[in-house]
């Protein structure tokens, strides 16, 4: 809300002068510094499902895909925009046991997330909670992206509720509450999201909640007046490390800063090492709800 | 950078060596008093002067003056600006009182006359360097963004002085950062001094007289910041009779109201006197207005409530000859509200609140004391609430303060001694949080708070060596504690200046600061939500020095004064945040900190002309400011350790502004503002993220430097008009100002973004682009100001 108001306000004086004084916004010309492009991770593994991960590039900003590497080929996805993916990675996923499993170069689609990836498993994965993971990603540009991952504890949904407020019509609308207990004895973290209908393409909300002030306490995560009557809403609850939040946060605070004077910019916090993005695994609980 | 500290020594050392004969043989007398206008109102900054001696002085606050002069008839002249001069002779045989009463000028125009207050013959003989002295009416002179006038924008003007950005009243002095100010209201700390994000200061133009900016050699009384003083001066109300003064403006108006405290006759001003300032905008009678006019149109978003406010109290009284009171008063809110139909709710409010007693006592002429008790106090908060549920946050500082300053003339005129202590109790509200529920199915909340006592003494000298030769030399002591954690450290202070003729001086001066509180921003740019947090644990006193030095020539037969001055200052324990830093309601916001240092210089070049019918000046800076925060505690520090420069470093700095009497009715003014591009932090790459689900795949920005990119040059030339209209029924004075910001409607770049470019048919991706975006373009005002 701080954002919005300071924008708002500092907005609304500039149009108040700007009347009939013509845009005050321009494209202009930035020459940025030379950038050397990273490899990207994105791997979330779940229990009981077959691993993959999606190995990418990251470009200078301003890049408009005129320039792909060598050994690296350009995919235009369906909405135009163009990711940059290295061809030449290998992949090794090393499990609990010690035992190291290689993932295959197989891009393709995800039929259940609809996510793209371009490395694969053949097993679904077994895990306990505190068990630790490793992954190795190597290209033959000797770039070389290593990181580990503990499997959380589950956290279960206590209840969720909803209530309507009092008015009519299109203006009928309810809060949504989600409620859980945290553990006393460690820090905990935490991402809930929830969407309309099966949990898929954008959320409702999408939350990252540290126990700071409720350790140890049931807690109920509100949201404002948004749902309408006959929404079905799904309420994921992911109890995450804390390395998993802080890659979120900053994730957020960069994408936040560009375009926000008032916002300090943040280096992306990497779960991995070498290389940029997230390597964890997921542990979630999940309730539906048709609102009446 | 040793080297540059051992050359400022050296400098000092020189001067010191330089010290010619010592002649101070004649018997000395002080003569003191009061010097006020013929309505009663005391003039601060009025000139006491002995021209023949080359001697004088400036009245403090209060009005009070006294000045060491030889034995024997003196002729002893006194100005102020809007008044008529007064000489006079006296036969001094003994320690004397003389209280002086200046008639205003006749002419109408003037409250509006520009003359130098402190003449630049006294400026360029003070020891005091790095000082510049603004009256408000000065600053109503020039041009202001939407015809709001604001002193702390017209100190912006001033070479060694940068703004935070389009539009904002923040300060950055000599490479300091904001919080590095330390600002002060008849002597109590003002922690926040900005309205509305920046855009205003807190300072009502009608209540306020004046306004000193201290930048190096630090005069001892003032501690508790490093990089400046601001010290603002409220204005007294009339001793003789009752007077309303409004305004009304493009976004708020204002009231005042001033008369005298008792008896009071024609040509017998009554013993003491008030004046009530108020001032709000009207942001919200609009757009409360615009969303009921739209309240029934579909997927209209209302408009938050948004206004602001200020009142100022300021009422003194003359209890005996020896004994006069001053009570100042400040109260002032931000408030933003905001009310959706389906009852959601929420609010956010901030502002200042002081209030202090100052009771001055003159124990003889060449000894005086004040002594002042107050409190003052920041604070914001922040909430909403649906249904039966409610959040909010906010976080506060309050001072109750205490301090005690003697002014003594010893004998033989070579000395002035100042020496005092200061002692203030804060509470350090570090943040309060609270969600509950009323059927308490959530309750809960944190109330991380600290409290803090810092204390300090302090004694100064300024010593006339010789003719040429003047030196202030001054220690400060101070200490802080924070439950079991205690700081402390001297504080060495020295100014001297050396006469090479009655038109060159040279100045050096050298300042060491403490400073024991830390304004904690995870932003970019000051905003209200930034948190007052005291030194305890590791957070360590932030500690300054600074070595200065420079040369003066008075230039067209006295018209002119040239300053060119060369500045070093250097910066321990500076602090700032680690990315990603959890700041509201965390009881280890300290390890949230990282420390590192910064380092400033630069050469400020000044030429003004304070007398005539064309008045003003021209400034140029050309400055440096880096910051170092090395890897700590596994953290990689800021920029991977390397230096940057922060958000405020501006290479070239230009102002010049001109104040053109045309006419006894007609003020013309015009400033102009060029600076170098400020420093930003931009991505250089970008990657892009799927998350869990797969969605709308978002580019996500990498940022591998600290501010590695300049904004364009910045410049600016704003226009004014001040027209003086005939008085009308009953004595009433009125004037139109009109002001053009912007005058040339240039795009400063405010700030600048990435986005994605897309084709407006399909809505698929097409390419990236940057977008610039400007704040303000030409900006028209006018107010309408009115006394009767």
């Amino acid at each position: 809300m701080r954002k919005l108001v300071i924008i708002g306000t500092l907005g609304g004086l500039g149009v108040l002068g700007a009347a009939g004084c013509g845009s005050l916004r321009k494209d202009v010309n930035v020459p940025l510094p030379q950038y050397d492009n990273q490899l990207v991770v994105e791997c979330y593994l779940e229990p009981g499902v077959v691993p993959r991960l999606t190995v990418t590039e990251s470009v200078p900003y301003l890049d408009n895909g005129q320039a792909v590497a060598a050994k690296s080929q350009a995919l235009t996805l369906s909405n135009g925009q163009v990711v940059q993916l290295p061809t030449d990675v290998a992949v090794k996923l090393t499990l609990p046991s010690g035992r190291v499993v290689p993932l295959q170069f197989l891009p393709g689609l995800d039929p259940t997330t609809g996510k793209y990836f371009t490395h694969i498993g053949t097993q679904p994965l077994a895990a306990q909670a505190g068990q630790t993971f490793a992954l190795d990603v190597q290209d033959t540009r000797s770039r070389h992206v290593t990181g580990t991952a503990t499997v959380p504890t589950f956290i279960p949904i206590d209840s969720v509720k909803y209530q309507f407020n009092n008015l009519t019509g299109d203006n009928k609308k309810a809060y949504f509450q989600t409620k859980w207990t945290d553990p006393g004895a460690t820090t905990d973290y935490y991402r809930l999201m929830l969407h309309k209908g099966k949990p898929s393409n954008n959320s409702e909300t999408d939350n990252d909640i540290n126990d700071l002030q409720f350790n140890g306490k049931p807690y109920a995560q509100v949201t404002t007046y948004r749902f309408r009557p006959n929404d079905t809403v799904t309420a994921t609850l992911y109890h995450v490390d804390s390395l998993y939040y802080s890659f979120r946060r900053s994730t957020r605070e960069a994408r936040n800063a560009n375009g926000n004077p008032f916002a300090q910019p943040s280096t992306i916090r990497s779960t991995v090492q070498g290389g940029v993005g997230v390597f964890t695994v997921l542990v979630h609980d999940q309730k539906r709800v048709v609102l009446k | 950078m040793r080297l540059l500290r051992l050359v400022g020594f050296l400098l000092i050392g020189l001067g010191l060596l330089l010290a010619p004969r010592w002649s101070w043989a004649q018997t000395q007398h002080v003569l003191s008093g009061l010097v006020r206008g013929t309505d009663g109102t005391a003039l601060p900054g009025a000139t006491v002067a002995v021209p023949a001696l080359g001697l004088g002085t400036a009245t403090e606050a209060d009005g009070h003056y006294a000045l060491s002069l030889p034995e024997g008839a003196q002729k002893i002249t006194v100005s102020f600006v809007g008044y008529t001069s007064q000489s006079f002779t006296l036969s001094l045989r003994r320690n004397q009182t003389h209280n002086v009463l200046l008639a205003p000028n006749a002419s109408e125009l003037g409250e509006v006359v520009v003359q130098g207050q402190q003449t630049l013959q006294q400026k360029l003989e003070s020891t005091q360097m790095g000082v510049e002295h603004l009256s408000i009416r000065e600053a109503k002179l020039l041009p202001a963004l939407f015809g709001e006038v604001d002193i702390l924008k017209t100190l912006q003007l001033k070479p060694g002085v940068q703004s935070g950005g389009e539009g904002s009243s923040g300060l950055f002095v000599r490479g300091g950062s904001a919080d590095q100010n330390l600002v002060l209201l008849d002597n109590s700390v003002v922690y926040n001094p900005n309205h509305l994000f920046g855009l205003f200061s807190v300072f009502n133009s009608d209540a306020v007289q004046s306004v000193d900016l201290y930048k190096a050699g630090f005069p001892a009384q003032f501690g508790g910041r490093l990089s400046s003083v601001i010290d603002v001066k409220l204005r007294e109300g009339n001793r003789q009779k009752y007077v309303t003064t409004a305004g009304i403006g493009l976004i708020s108006s204002r009231l005042s109201f001033e008369g005298p405290l008792g008896r009071h006759s024609d040509g017998q001003p009554a013993k003491g006197s008030f004046i009530v300032s108020g001032r709000r905008t009207y942001f919200d009678i609009f757009t409360r207005a615009l969303n009921r006019a739209n309240a029934n149109v579909e997927d209209y978003s209302p408009i938050p409530d948004y206004y602001f406010y200020d009142l100022n109290l300021k009422a003194n009284y003359t209890l005996t000859e020896r004994d006069q009171l001053f009570l100042t008063g400040y109260l002032g809110r931000d408030n933003f509200g905001f009310t959706s139909p389906n009852g959601f709710q929420a609010a956010f409010t901030w502002g200042n609140t002081l209030g202090a007693l100052r009771w001055q006592h003159v124990f003889s002429p060449r000894l005086t004391a004040n002594t002042q008790v107050g409190v003052t106090d920041y604070k914001y908060q922040l909430g909403n609430s649906i249904d039966q549920f409610s959040f909010s946050l906010g976080s506060t500082i309050r001072d109750y303060n205490a301090r005690t300053d003697f002014d003594y003339l010893p004998e033989g005129g070579r000395h002035v001694i100042r020496f005092g202590a200061s002692f203030t109790q804060h509470q350090f509200g570090v943040g309060r949080l609270q969600r509950s529920s009323q059927d308490n199915s959530v309750n809960f909340g944190a109330d991380v708070a600290y409290p803090g006592q810092e204390a300090g003494i302090y004694g100064s000298d300024n010593i006339k060596v010789s003719d040429d030769l003047q030196a202030e030399l001054g220690l400060r002591a101070t200490g802080f504690r924070s439950e079991s954690d205690h700081f402390g450290g001297l504080e060495p202070r020295a100014s001297l200046r050396y006469s090479l003729g009655p038109k060159v001086s040279l100045k050096g001066s050298y300042a060491l600061m403490y400073q024991y509180v830390h304004l904690v921003s995870n932003s970019g740019a000051s905003l209200p939500t930034d948190i007052w947090y005291p030194s305890r644990q590791n957070v360590h006193p932030q500690r300054s020095q600074q070595v200065s030095t420079g040369v003066n020539f008075l230039l067209g037969g006295g018209k002119f004064l040239l300053t060119d001055e060369v500045y070093y200052k250097w910066a321990a324990n500076q602090i700032d945040f680690r990315d990603g830093a959890q700041i509201f309601a965390n009881p280890n916001l300290s390890q949230e900190f990282l420390f590192g240092r910064g380092w400033a210089y630069g050469n400020e070049l000044y030429l003004e002309k304070k007398e005539g019918k064309t008045t003003g000046w021209i400034g140029y800076t050309l400055a440096w400011a880096w910051r170092n925060f090395p890897p700590q505690n596994g953290n990689p520090g800021i920029n991977g350790g390397r230096d940057f420069h922060p958000t405020y470093d501006r290479r070239h700095n230009l102002n010049v502004v001109v104040i053109h009497q045309l006419n006894e009715r007609i003020n013309l003014t015009a400033s102009f503002v060029y600076t170098s591009g400020a420093p930003t932090t931009l991505p250089q790459g970008r990657f892009a993220l799927q998350d869990i689900y797969q969605g709308a795949i978002q580019p996500v920005p990498l940022y591998p430097d600290r501010n590695q990119y300049r904004l364009i040059p910045y410049h600016r030339l704003d226009l004014g008009l001040v027209w003086k209209l005939k008085p009308v029924r009953f004595g009433t004075e009125r004037d139109l100002t009109f002001s053009i910001y912007n005058a040339y409607n240039r795009r400063n770049a405010y700030f600048i973004y990435f986005e994605q470019t897309r084709d407006k048919a399909t809505d698929r991706v097409t390419g990236y682009r940057a977008q610039q975006v400007s704040l303000f373009p030409l900006i028209p005002s006018v107010t309408y100001n009115f006394k009767f």
